[in-house]
């Protein structure tokens, strides 16, 4: 009897584990994962690629109770997180990623900017304009003209006193765009209906103040029609707050989608078959994919299953060791390049130095810990190789895409480079300082104090913390007792932030992000590094946490936005990054992509992927960011 | 006392959890004097090795080499670069550039690989072909490159002067080294983790770590319990109307609330190992709590403690001589059963990124919470993820079978 | 009847003091917690920003929305007096949304999913613990050590194998959601039918767990009964053993119905990880997420509404109690 009972258990036991051991390994998961209809595609035979989609005949959109046709609609995740909150393009708050995402690439399906900016060529390409922007002769005004197709979604047209109203209100409510230009630019005024007028705001000297950001607002903040804004100032009656806080579902809009239907599990944009920018003067139809379907999921790794299952087509989240979809599982899943790093970095995750704990002021020290750190296993790991290396991009302060990468001298600064790994110059630094081991514990000493630093990233940051873990491993090697601390963000943002203070204990070194591509880059982003404009700001969301200060930096900072000769702007920028690399107040760990961009190909093909032969090229922005919405014209199905 | 340890080695239940846990107990106890890495060292570049036996490839070019004539070598060796699916994919190309379907044997490799030569070019798009399928011919044609050729290949090494190539050896493709003269290898039985970290020697610390998180939990909880539910059960009044208060206080709150806020407010910096026990042990002493007071209860108006009540005892030695030694086994048994949850709840706690700070010590609950970070469960990673649930459900298993064993000695009636 | 008047008395008051202690800890506890939670919002808002007085503008205007600038008992005193006018104010991580529009958006999906499940896992473990109980050898045998197991998985453990088996690999059901993504919702049958297909995996996640826990304590507890002297006695009378049978499966669900009680009452923070694993709507992930972004006043209104079903359940089966189970009655009157 009883060893029948231990045998039954045991089996029991064992039955569990290898069903379970079987069903997950890779072989039989290959095995049962369908190929889909592409395999009949190759067979087909060879046909010229239609370039003008006829337009889908205007049906009325699905009711209450049906599903959307799945090869009518895109679906999305990784870009909206929890409920929508609301459709005010005016608020900050609404939670609303796929509608309102006004920023360097700004979102464009339901709200429009004057120009998009593609990051793919650093250029801005009208879109409400009328061809390109020009500058008056003072530099000091912009002028640009509207496309006469142009009207909102209730027929009446686009017109400049929509610009002006716009500006008007983004002051008057101190919205977010209000306070990003309200520093730059003067007033946006009407000239006629159809022309626009930029005032830049002047300094003493009578010119513009940074006629960067004045360039950034035309591609950075949308239009808003003047009539639904008096609507909603009637409405709420003058009350700023309520203002800002309406949900406005009557909202009027300029773009291709709008709200269809929102939950807690997805949001639906429908597209508006009157939508003027099938006027030959834009795209000349309509965008291929009749609903944009946004999935909201709790995390990455449901994301990921649904990208896998094909019921996600464009995935915008960290796709952790994304080419096991395709090598492994042969799924007909892509990202924008075929090899490592698979997309495009375009922000440098950083980490910075709190300039003010034991040692840190020693420039021997900040760079013998940066030339320790094991960049490599970085980006193996933490990314799984979704970023460039520093072999293949070596590091300055601007991101890998071509057009920033020209903007300084490589061979200038290229002694000032590292890769990494190098815990012999490390040691060979520290010990030429005179930061030795005095007392023969095995770490060493400055001040009469042992090197202890405590590095640090918000808990949940997948990674960050494993990016940081790698960074405090290389103390060990050095000599120098490095721990990571994961506070939760909520602590860590507070914490970081306050820059009237020096930072507490705990903080030594610690990452925070900056600018990805944009208009005004890379010296947004390089203003946002090092710039001491920020020191003593209480409540700093801009940058150089680390609260660097050099008079040198700060001048060239404050020069280059009036700079328009290309072979003194590279000078300067070189000298930036001379002055970052001899320093290192902060140092990058990785490069990451501006949007992550992960497709699957079971129902639309025609994504943008490198060399897909666009002109302009399509940048990987999950067709929605900038001139990436250009990939929503261009997308075909795969079984038509 | 004798008598009721060999009654509990005859229950099969308990023998059965307690050799598991014995097992589980020493492998935590004896693998790290043989395997001496450290768990947390980072071991690879790169996340996820498969697990396996890891020849370093540099030393087998340098290890002497014996020749073995096996004829299966090179079939094998087309196979690992060319499948069945493969030769199909193949077909469909050469049918859609227009061959016609009755010249192309799939069977045949080298007249296959002949027309796919011929016949294959990278930079061609099929019309209609998704960017995925025709990155997939862009590999497969990169690994079918010199599949057929008989030739070895040559080892150059770069000249430190002229810096040039120099040919070092040549490798025939008959050539085998003996796994066992290469100096540099590495058996990972469980691969590496999300980290690079070795899986096997991490699940062991991880195991132990727990082991201990539960224990202590246990204790707490379980010492808690006793102390609160002696004092409402024995002393009763007001004493008992105030515990039974906070223990109601504690139900209507939930636990895993409490230990969500109580973990994200001490924040990770101090959240070792011992102040999630702690934190555990604080907040699941409720249920312990409830049953010793019923038993005590259901013990006090019993003719030996009213006899001891009578004889002017104090009543510690009451409850020490006449109430915990009936108690004893239940107490027991509910510490048991505590250790148990409390591993599964530090499991829950990892789970939602509030167990204890990464980079001191592995706890079972901190790699699956990585391991699923990383979507090891997607991949699968199996082996990042899956014996770290078999672990966990092992031990508590092994402990609840034990405990079900002594409930039976202790309760005849419950004996099969 | 005058004995159960005062034992339901006393029940009573103590249920007041308890609930009482409840809400004012539900409302400390969360604002206890370090970091400030307007300062995250800011964070959200302002990312983008390079200008700073702007940015110091909207955390004035936050904190004095939500009132975190005020003292705390001002803040208590204001909670109070909305809470009893149904208010629980702005939740602060998903402002401008409300407290109550955001738990009534999420709290029906957790009640579909935790309140069958629980009764489900509770009638079949019961059954099952009683089968094993009655029927002993093979099925004991059986029931027992599956069971044990079962109850040892972790929630995630068995929420992942279920992923991986059932919606991965086998792609039998729906991986995410409550239901399907393509759906407008709207209550007719291909509704209905998405949301079951979608319900499975979740709520077999639970159900098996719950199963495990709840055979074992039927099986002990109906085996007790089993051998309880009336039980003989009966037998001794001669009466049908049907009829025994019927008795000791009643007595042995009591204990087992408090559990019942307990687990329906605690059901909002119950089924968190199935909500995580599967992306499934509902409360305990508003509750978790509440936790993570410090909403003060989504947390206590979360905590609030568990503390009144658990007090109900509990004063529900405090009543029941005192009506058919004779042995509590003894024990209160001594």
């Amino acid at each position: 009897m009883k060893r029948l009972y231990i045998v039954v258990s045991l089996v029991m036991v064992l039955g569990l584990v290898l069903a379970a051991c079987q069903t997950a390994t890779p072989e039989t998961i290959i095995e049962t994962v369908e190929v889909p209809v592409v395999q009949t595609q190759v067979v087909e035979k060879e046909k010229v690629v239609v370039q003008t989609q006829v337009v889908a005949p205007t049906e009325a959109p699905v009711a209450a109770g049906e599903s959307l046709p799945r090869n009518e609609t895109l679906y999305f995740n990784g870009q909206q997180w929890g409920p929508v909150k609301c459709w005010n393009p005016y608020s900050s708050n609404c939670n609303n990623a796929l509608g309102l995402a006004a920023q360097d690439n700004s979102r464009v399906p339901m709200f429009e900017t004057p120009y998009l900016y593609n990051m793919m060529d650093g250029k801005q390409y009208p879109l409400l304009a009328d061809g390109d922007f020009t500058w008056n002769d003072a530099h000091t005004e912009i002028t640009f003209k509207i496309k006469p197709a142009a009207h909102w979604s209730d027929g009446t047209p686009v017109t400049a006193d929509d610009f002006a109203y716009t500006w008007a209100s983004y002051i008057k409510y101190n919205t977010n765009a209000g306070n990003n230009y309200k520093d730059y630019i003067e007033t946006v005024e009407a000239v006629d209906p159809q022309t626009v007028v930029i005032k830049a705001k002047l300094n003493e000297e009578g010119k513009a103040v940074n006629p960067l950001q004045v360039g950034h607002y035309l591609s950075g903040a949308y239009v808003i029609q003047k009539a639904w804004t008096e609507t909603l100032e009637a409405r709420t009656g003058g009350d700023a707050t309520a203002f800002l806080t309406d949900v406005a579902e009557d909202v009027v809009y300029s773009g291709p989608y709008h709200k269809f239907f929102a939950d807690e599990t997805k949001v639906i944009f429908v597209r508006d078959d009157n939508y003027w920018g099938q006027d030959a003067s834009m795209w000349g139809k309509l965008p291929v994919p009749k609903y944009l379907a946004h999935q909201i999921f709790k995390d990455n790794a449901a994301g990921s299953v649904a990208l896998a299952q094909g019921e996600v087509d464009v995935s915008q989240q960290f796709n952790s060791n994304v080419q096991v979809l395709w090598e492994n599982y042969n799924l007909p899943v892509s990202t924008y390049l075929p090899e490592p790093p698979y997309g495009i970095g375009a922000s440098l995750p950083t980490a910075y130095y709190n300039l003010t704990s034991n040692g840190l002021d020693q420039v021997a020290i900040r760079k013998a810990i940066a030339l320790a750190v094991d960049y490599d296993t970085i980006i193996a790991n933490a990314m799984t190789n979704q970023s460039a290396t520093f072999d293949q991009v070596p590091r300055s302060l601007m991101n890998p895409t071509p057009g920033e990468q020209a903007m300084y001298d490589h061979d200038a600064v290229a002694d000032l480079q590292w890769a990494g790994n190098d815990i012999e110059g490390a040691n060979k630094m520290l010990d030429d300082a005179g930061v030795l081991d005095t007392n023969g514990d095995g770490n060493r000493e400055w001040n009469g104090q042992e090197l202890h630093y405590v590095a640090t990233c918000p808990n949940g940051w997948s990674d960050w913390q494993a990016a940081i873990e790698v960074v405090a491993a290389a103390g060990e090697k050095i000599g120098i007792d490095i721990v990571t601390n994961f506070p939760e963000w909520a602590v860590y943002q507070t914490v970081v932030t306050k820059s009237d203070a020096p930072l507490p204990e705990g903080y030594d070194i610690f990452m925070m992000w900056t600018d990805g591509a944009g208009p005004t880059q890379p010296w947004g982003r390089i203003r946002h590094l090092l710039s001491s404009e920020f020191v003593g700001q209480e409540i700093n969301w801009n940058g150089n946490w680390g609260q660097y200060s050099n008079p040198d930096v700060d001048a060239l900072i404050q020069a280059i936005p009036g700079e328009t000769d290309e072979a003194k702007l590279k000078e300067m920028y070189t000298e930036l990054v001379r002055i970052y690399l001899t320093e290192v107040p902060s140092f990058t760990l990785m490069y990451r992509p501006q949007s992550f961009h992960t497709v699957n190909e079971s129902v639309w093909t025609g994504f943008p992927h490198q060399d897909d032969g666009t002109e302009p090229p399509v940048p990987p922005l999950d067709l929605t960011d900038g001139w990436s919405i250009a990939g929503l014209y261009n997308l075909q199905l795969v079984n038509p | 006392m004798k008598k009721t340890i060999r009654q509990i080695f005859h229950s099969p239940k308990f023998v059965v959890g307690f050799c598991m846990f014995m097992f589980i107990l020493l492998t935590v106890a004896i693998y790290p004097l043989f395997i001496k890495d450290k768990p947390l060292t980072i071991i690879s570049q790169g996340t996820f090795v498969p697990p396996g036996i890891y020849v370093n490839v540099y030393d087998s070019l340098n290890t002497k080499p014996y020749t073995l004539m096996l004829d299966a070598a090179a079939a094998k060796r087309i196979a690992s670069k060319l499948s069945p699916d493969d030769r199909i994919a193949i077909k469909e190309w050469l049918v859609a550039v227009g061959i016609l379907e009755n010249q192309i044997d799939t069977t045949d490799t080298k007249s296959l690989l002949e027309l796919w030569g011929n016949n294959y070019d990278p930079k061609k798009q099929l019309p209609g072909m998704t960017y995925a399928k025709t990155r997939y011919y862009q590999r497969l044609n990169a690994a079918l490159e010199g599949i057929l050729s008989t030739e070895g290949v040559t080892i150059a090494a770069t000249d430190t002067l002229t810096g040039t190539l120099q040919a070092k050896a040549t490798v025939k493709q008959s050539d085998y080294v003996n796994i066992n003269e290469v100096p540099n290898k590495r058996v990972l039985l469980l691969g590496t983790d999300n980290f690079g970290r070795d899986v096997m020697t991490e699940i062991i610390t991880a195991t132990g770590v727990s082991l201990l998180i539960g224990i202590i939990a246990g204790l707490i909880a379980t010492g808690i319990g006793l102390i609160l539910g002696l004092a409402a059960g024995y002393i009763g009044g007001v004493v008992d109307d105030i515990v039974m208060f906070f223990t109601n206080l504690f139900t209507v709150i939930p636990t895993i609330v409490l230990l969500i806020l109580i973990s994200f407010s001490i924040g990770q910096e101090s959240r070792g190992p011992v102040a999630i026990a702690v934190v555990i042990g604080f907040t699941s002493w409720v249920w312990t709590t409830r049953s010793v007071r019923a038993q005590v209860i259901s013990l006090r108006n019993r003719d030996h403690v009213s006899l001891s009540k009578l004889s002017g005892h104090p009543v510690i030695r009451i409850i020490f001589t006449d109430i915990l030694p009936y108690i004893a086994s239940y107490v027991f048994m509910a510490l048991i059963l505590q250790i148990s949850s409390a591993i599964l709840i530090e499991a829950s706690l990892s789970i939602l990124g509030l167990g204890p700070r990464t980079t001191e010590v592995p706890t079972l609950g901190l790699m699956l919470n990585w391991a699923f970070i990383y979507q090891a469960q997607i991949l699968g990673k199996w082996w990042a993820y899956l014996p770290v649930i078999i672990i966990i459900a092992l031990v508590s298993f092994s402990l609840n079978l034990m405990n079900t064993g002594l409930d039976q000695v202790y309760n005849p009636a419950l004996r099969d | 009847m005058k004995g159960y008047m005062r034992y339901f008395g006393k029940k009573l008051i103590w249920f007041i003091i308890t609930f009482i202690a409840a809400f004012l800890l539900n409302f400390i506890l969360p604002r206890l917690m370090p970091g400030d939670p307007v300062a995250a919002i800011v964070a959200r808002l302002a990312q983008g920003q390079s200008n700073a007085s702007g940015v110091q503008a909207i955390y004035e205007q936050y904190t004095e929305l939500f009132g975190t600038n005020e003292p705390m008992y001002t803040q208590f005193l204001l909670y109070v007096k909305n809470v009893f006018q149904g208010d629980f104010g702005f939740s602060f991580s998903q402002y401008p949304r409300s407290v109550a529009d955001v738990l009534r958006s999420s709290i029906w999906w957790t009640v579909i999913l935790q309140f069958p499940a629980i009764i489900i896992g509770w009638i079949l473990g019961n059954s099952l613990g009683a089968l094993a109980a009655y029927r002993k050898g093979w099925y004991d045998r059986l029931i027992l050590p599956v069971s044990i197991f079962a109850s040892a998985l972790p929630a995630f453990g068995m929420a992942t194998i279920l992923l991986v088996i059932f919606g991965v690999t086998l792609k039998w059901l729906p991986t995410s959601g409550g239901y399907d993504v393509s759906m407008i919702p709207k209550l007719n049958w291909a509704y209905i039918w998405s949301v079951v297909v979608h319900y499975q995996l979740p709520f077999w996640s639970i159900v098996l767990i719950a199963i495990g826990g709840q055979a074992i304590g039927m099986r002990s507890m109906s085996i007790y009964e089993l051998h309880a002297d009336y039980v003989k006695y009966s037998r001794f009378l001669g009466v049908k053993d049907n009829k025994i049978v019927r008795y000791v499966f009643r007595n042995a669900m009591l204990p087992q119905i408090t559990g019942l009680a307990l687990a329906l009452g605690t059901m909002v923070g119950g089924a968190l990880i199935a909500e995580i694993v599967f992306s499934y709507p509902g409360l305990g992930t508003i509750l978790y997420n509440g936790i993570m972004g410090q909403d003060y006043p989504l947390i206590s209104a979360t905590t609030l509404i568990i503390t009144i079903m658990v007090l109900i359940a509990t004063f529900a089966i405090e009543i029941l109690y005192g009506f058919i189970d004779p042995r509590i009655k003894a024990a209160q009157s001594d």
